[in-house]
Formats: structure tokens, C-alpha cells, sequence
């Protein structure tokens, strides 16, 4: 039986929620299942190229908790799910253009596989599931 | 000759543990045991289960103090 590829749609850019994508795509990929994140709205600011933790994530109670514990970085989980396993990476097009933002040059560097369109996305996703965070 | 490694992932969070496994089974060649130290309650389950799923075999899990300890032996 083939495994369904896991389909995420991260939009929020609070720390807790882009942590978890981030576990949520690391675990699953490396669990042998293709995963595809595709990353809009205010979800995709904190991956900003060039960005300290501090600069990149804000959240609430368990934010600070994340901030002071041995907590994996969440963009760091995001690079070893692509290192371990088939992961792939989308910034949304439209938020792209919004920020006059290029993949190559805006974004954390290696993390992206290029821009995408959300049609495509979601035609994509038809062939799995989709989670939305 | 089959090697015996061991990872201290102990004040590591979910998915802590796992990755480091993982990664160190990436390097790793068929018949080496790795001992996976965690002090993340989760890992005593999430190891094993994640080893059933990719098919790795889980050689013993033992809680010892204040952690677990889960030995991995690589099978493909």
C-alpha cells in the first residue's frame, strides 16, 4: 500500500503553531512519508532570512517555555526533515509579491524549494492529505 | 564488526531524541545498536513506534534513573 503524501498549509506566524508544522513535517518525513509545506500569510515572515530567534519568533506561554528550554528551533526541525527525509518547502506567491520578496534572496537559506500558487497547492494536495496550521 | 553507540539526549525535547537517532543511524551500517538516552517521557514510545514503522528493530527499552534508555539496532 503506497503511503499518502502529507499536505501542510502553515498560515499563522505564531511560534507555537510554526513549531508545530515543523514537528508535525520533520516527524512525518522522516517516517518515510513525503510531506509538502506550503507557507503563507503572516506564517512565512519569520523566515525571513537573516533573523535571530529572538527576531523570528513570538508567541505566548508556550513560546517563552520554547525560548528558554532545550526545545528543537523550529526551522532547524524544518532543515532536518528535508536532510532525512523527502520534504519539500513552498512560500506562497502571493505573499512573495506582497513583501516584494524573492525565495533566493529573502528567505532562510536551503529551506525553500521555490515559490508556489496556492491552485497548484491545492491541486497538488488532492493526491493526499492536507492539515492546515 | 557490529558497534554499540550511545546518544545522551537527555534535557532534549520531542522530537529531540528522534532526530538525533536518526541522524545517527544515517551513518550507521546494518547490525549497529545505538542506546538512545532521553529523559522525554515520549520517547520510550515514539522510538519504538517509529522504529516498527521504518523497520528498525528495537533491541531493549529500559527506564533507568530519571531516564530511558532505548536500544536500536539497525536493520537495513
Amino acid at each position: 500500500m503506497s503511503i499518502k503524501p502529507l499536505y501542510i498549509m502553515l498560515c499563522s506566524g505564531e511560534h507555537e503553531k510554526i513549531q508545530l508544522a515543523a514537528m508535525v513535517a520533520s516527524v512525518a518525513a522522516v517516517s518515510d512519508r513525503p510531506v509538502e509545506v506550503f507557507v503563507t500569510m503572516n506564517a512565512l515572515l519569520p523566515f525571513e532570512r537573516g533573523l535571530s530567534p529572538k527576531q523570528r519568533y513570538h508567541g505566548g506561554h508556550f513560546h517563552e517555555l520554547f525560548m528558554t528550554k532545550n526545545v528543537p528551533d523550529a526551522v532547524e526541525l524544518f532543515g532536518q526533515g528535508k536532510m532525512l527525509g523527502e520534504l519539500k518547502m513552498w512560500a506562497c506567491s502571493m505573499v512573495l509579491d506582497l513583501q516584494h520578496w524573492e525565495c533566493d534572496q529573502h528567505l532562510t537559506e536551503d529551506l525553500f524549494d521555490g515559490p508556489m500558487g496556492l491552485a497548484k497547492f491545492l491541486a497538488d494536495a488532492e493526491s493526499g492529505e492536507l492539515i492546515t496550521i | 564488526m557490529a558497534e554499540r553507540q550511545k546518544i545522551d539526549a537527555r534535557g532534549a525535547f520531542c522530537p529531540g531524541p528522534l532526530m538525533e537517532l536518526i541522524a545517527a543511524l544515517k551513518h550507521s551500517t546494518i547490525g549497529d545498536e545505538i542506546d538512545v538516552w532521553s529523559s522525554d517521557k515520549g520517547s520510550a514510545s515514539d522510538i519504538p513506534a517509529w522504529c516498527a514503522k521504518v523497520g528498525h528493530s528495537v533491541v531493549e527499552t529500559s527506564e533507568q534513573d530519571g531516564y530511558w534508555s532505548v536500544v536500536v539496532k539497525k536493520a537495513k
